[in-house]
């Protein structure tokens, strides 16, 4: 959501981008600690997934700094797009586990369990579709090196769909992955000459702070609020897209 | 609330990556804070530059990171705070990898250590090369 705002304060676009990619490490640190400490996020999945995001994000940020990206916003504009079909029609959802789980995620023990404070119940949970959902984490990799962003939106929507995890497993574990998918995007644009001390130091305060913040609110929301708060974030996201696409013409 | 072996099971693994990340995003913080306030008092003012001196230069990370410990780059002032600040920054996820090798392998659980080593070589080679 920053990236239109420094464009139009006329920070070039791909210095806006690179910045980025370090205020959302931080993001991501702040907010994982808490998360990751209340036994939300799995980082076994976290850890298989990210073969796919970093992997993604270095190819993504290697493309960034040799074209212009300005179809690609309105690719992804359209591509985040599809993740409102499944919410609408899942308005009413409360999950419930999925009992089936593939070769794969059996063997590399995708699975795991959280305590939601809301409902007061452990809630257990097996991961389903361990290579399909690898894929999604690729072009969710891809879409993040190249375009300065989280891609938090898609991630959750993959794990949520294609692997089947709770709403909150997916939110965290996509949180913590972030980092990492953010770290292997600045490790490409670090020496490209885009990284202004005086751009991303602010943006990393601000944050880390909200980051920390955030991170001790989400447990105590329930799923069905959380899915209404994703619902407006994508659809800023959309905008976002648009508006860059629009703005590099 | 008990959540002894919940989350992936991993419950000691959870536990020290969770202080690692808070302890790297409140260091840095710190230095970013001190950072832009020392470099607010000598220039009294928090725009954003286009001068050639606040962007990063280098040509490995590694190399740069020894550097900048050793004073090399303008020692003391606010953008040197700030470029550590950035560094550690950058160093949190990149330390929570290496511990994350070094648990799977204490736990003898090679799928996992396999998993963790394929992503710290990527990112490793990654910022040596760029």
């Amino acid at each position: 959501m920053l990236i239109p705002l420094l464009v139009l304060l006329g920070i070039p676009v791909k210095e806006a981008i690179a910045c980025s990619m370090v205020a959302i490490i931080a993001t991501s640190s702040g907010s994982a600690a808490s998360y990751v400490r209340e036994r939300i996020t799995n980082v076994k999945i976290a850890m298989y997934l990210e073969i796919f995001t970093i992997s993604g994000a270095i190819l993504g940020a290697t493309i960034t700094t040799v074209i212009p990206p300005v179809y690609l916003y309105f690719f992804f504009a359209a591509f985040l797009m599809t993740s409102f079909l499944k919410i609408r029609h899942s308005n009413d959802y409360e999950f419930r586990a999925s009992q089936h789980q593939d070769r794969i995620a059996r063997w590399l023990g995708l699975k795991g369990s959280y305590y939601d404070e809301r409902t007061k119940k452990v809630m257990e949970y097996n991961a389903d579709k361990a290579v399909l959902g690898g894929l999604g984490m690729l072009v969710a990799g891809l879409a993040a090196g190249m375009l300065g962003i989280g891609a938090g939106a898609f991630k959750v929507t993959v794990q949520e769909n294609i692997l089947k995890l709770p709403p909150k497993v997916s939110s965290t574990t996509s949180n913590f992955m972030i980092g990492m998918t953010a770290l292997a995007g600045v490790s490409v644009y670090l020496f490209s000459g885009l990284l202004n001390l005086t751009l991303m130091a602010p943006m990393a305060i601000g944050a880390t702070i909200g980051a920390i913040i955030g991170g001790r609110v989400l447990n105590k929301i329930s799923d069905k609020v959380l899915r209404v708060l994703f619902f407006f974030i994508v659809a800023i996201l959309i905008i976002q897209m648009l508006y860059k696409g629009v703005t590099s013409v | 609330m008990n959540t002894g072996k919940l989350g992936s099971g991993e419950s000691r693994l959870e536990t020290g990556i969770s202080y690692l990340l808070m302890a790297g995003v409140i260091i840095s913080l710190v230095l970013e804070i001190v950072g832009v306030a020392l470099l607010y008092f000598s220039n009294h003012s928090l725009a954003v530059s286009q001068n050639q001196s606040v962007f990063i230069h280098g040509n490995d990370f590694f190399t740069f990171l020894f550097q900048q410990f050793q004073g090399k780059h303008s020692p003391g002032t606010g953008l040197q705070l700030m470029t550590i600040g950035i560094i550690v920054l950058i160093l949190t996820p990149f330390i929570r990898l290496v511990t994350s090798v070094v648990y799977f392998g204490w736990e003898k659980n090679l799928k996992y250590v396999l998993i963790t080593f394929f992503v710290l070589v990527v990112i490793t080679l990654s910022l040596i090369l760029h």
